[in-house]
């Protein structure tokens, strides 16, 4: 079986849809593809093999594929505040800096995130984060602070958790209990935007961590396979609900590790959803739950392991 | 950072301390409030929690007046102000229509406002003051030192008179006393009573 990886392609515009052909020839996916201006940046899935032969045709075309290792992911970057009072935000620049590794970043602003003792989470905010492979947290300065608010801004969040704040990742890790999944320190609350090289140095170290983290989700996955690989569903449904193509987000539908989100109204696509077929007599209803999404009126598609369907597509 | 000849950050947290220096010179860089401020001292505790800023104002700006930006050409029939800077021109323009009325006040091109005669000139034009920046100073200052308090700290209590000001914030109810007990001996350690 050939594996695939996760690539960035970056090119001009020009015949650039010869590259999606080879891509897809080779039996790979795109999951996102961004056109600015004349440049276009492909995130997709090519068999480890063929990598070369990639660059062997981007060449004339000064395009360039590198291996990014956030592809295929949704990230939540959390922050207790999205208040003018922080601008210009840390979280927007950890949150750029994921997309260029390229993963599909949401900022979560919570409402009464702020204060230490007053600080909150609510349900939808809680669920919303669940809905991610993995959360970014996003904390201030004072260790005072995180040990007494974080607790509270975890509750009932299950999903793989990096913590960002002031203090040195040996202090993150003694002052967060029960541990989390990854520890970045000394970035906190900074009001002007990452250009130094050690403020920089800090964003690629939390690619690091996430990617880690993320490695340790996958090789779970590879012991109990997925029934279907998230970015075969993707193609599926882009191709047979046309109705996808119409939308104007910048990603209607979403690859995560796990799954998909389908950006449809639940109401009206949910059954045509679940009677998609993916393979012969197989449909999406039988290898995965198709269920509203707490993000706006979203469709959520969770795909089931092999353990569960024994089917894999 | 910074041209203030006092500048000091203090916190029992070493860590915050650094984090809040930082903030505190980027905020003021931001601001442009850096040549207006002569001392400044910030003592931070997330603890209490009390988030206490004491400083001087270096020098207040002055009132500006009509002869800082135009010159003043009074003729037979007209009075012609040549606008030299457009920065305090909008406030001019509106003082000048209220003391005239607007079908008086004539502006045949950007740098150019025309009186009749009659209708003006008794009062010393040269004079008048147009604007006072001191009272958005005030302004700035306060909102400088909201947004370098930490977003939880909603409680506050603020002074600004005479150069001196001071800002205490915290999460929880000001004790009635905190003037006396913490913003006091700040100004003491600058040598200054408030």
């Amino acid at each position: 079986m050939t594996t695939l990886v996760p690539v960035t392609y970056k090119g001009g515009v020009y015949r650039h849809d010869e590259i999606m052909d080879l891509i897809d020839d080779l039996g790979g996916y795109i999951v996102q593809k961004h056109v600015m201006a004349q440049d276009v940046v492909l995130q997709s899935f090519v068999p480890r093999d063929d990598i070369d032969l990639i660059r062997e045709v981007a060449k004339p075309l000064a395009g360039e594929v590198v291996e990014a290792p956030l592809v295929g992911t949704e990230i939540a970057v959390v922050s207790p505040s999205l208040e003018i009072h922080h601008l210009p935000h840390t979280s927007c620049d950890i949150a750029e800096y994921l997309r260029r590794a390229g993963a599909k970043t949401n900022m979560v602003g919570l409402a009464r995130g702020f204060g230490k003792r007053i600080a909150n989470l609510n349900d939808e905010e809680r669920d919303v984060i669940n809905e991610h492979d993995l959360a970014v947290y996003v904390l201030g300065s004072f260790e005072e602070c995180i040990r007494q608010k974080f607790p509270v801004l975890r509750r009932g969040i299950h999903v793989p958790i990096v913590v960002t704040g002031s203090p040195d990742r040996e202090t993150l890790m003694r002052i967060v209990d029960p541990p989390v999944e990854g520890y970045v320190g000394g970035v906190g609350r900074i009001m002007h935007r990452f250009k130094r090289p050690e403020e920089l140095a800090k964003l690629d170290e939390l690619v690091d961590e996430v990617s880690r983290t993320l490695d340790t989700r996958r090789d779970d996955l590879a012991r109990d396979p997925l029934s279907v690989f998230p970015p075969r569903l993707m193609a599926i449904v882009e191709e047979q609900i046309h109705e996808v193509t119409m939308l104007t987000h910048p990603t209607p539908v979403t690859a995560q590790m796990e799954g998909l989100r389908v950006k449809l109204p639940y109401d009206l696509y949910a059954d045509a959803m679940r009677a998609l077929e993916v393979a012969d007599g197989v449909t999406v209803g039988d290898i995965a739950d198709v269920t509203p999404s707490r993000m706006r009126n979203y469709i959520l598609i969770r795909i089931k392991p092999f353990s569960e369907t024994r089917i894999l597509v | 950072m910074p041209p203030l000849n006092y500048f000091v950050v203090e916190s029992p947290d070493e860590v915050g301390r650094d984090a809040y220096e930082r903030i505190a010179a980027d905020v003021l860089q931001d601001l442009d409030l850096i040549k207006v401020l002569d001392r400044l001292h910030i003592y931070v505790d997330p603890k209490v929690p009390i988030f206490v800023a004491v400083g001087l104002l270096r020098h207040m700006p002055r009132a500006i007046r009509v002869a800082d930006f135009a010159n003043v050409n009074p003729g037979d029939a007209e009075i012609v102000l040549d606008i030299g800077d457009e920065t305090y021109l909008a406030p001019l323009l509106r003082k000048l229509w209220a003391l005239y009325g607007k079908e008086n006040v004539d502006q045949p091109d950007r740098f150019t406002v025309v009186l009749p005669a009659g209708a003006a000139g008794e009062e010393d034009l040269d004079q008048m003051v147009v604007a006072d920046p001191s009272e958005t100073l005030y302004k700035d200052v306060i909102y400088a030192l909201q947004y370098i308090a930490p977003e939880g700290f909603k409680v506050r209590r603020q002074y600004i008179r005479d150069g001196k000001f001071y800002y205490v914030a915290s999460e929880d109810t000001l004790p009635a006393d905190i003037v006396e007990t913490m913003v006091a001996p700040i100004f003491a350690k600058m040598g200054v009573t408030l």
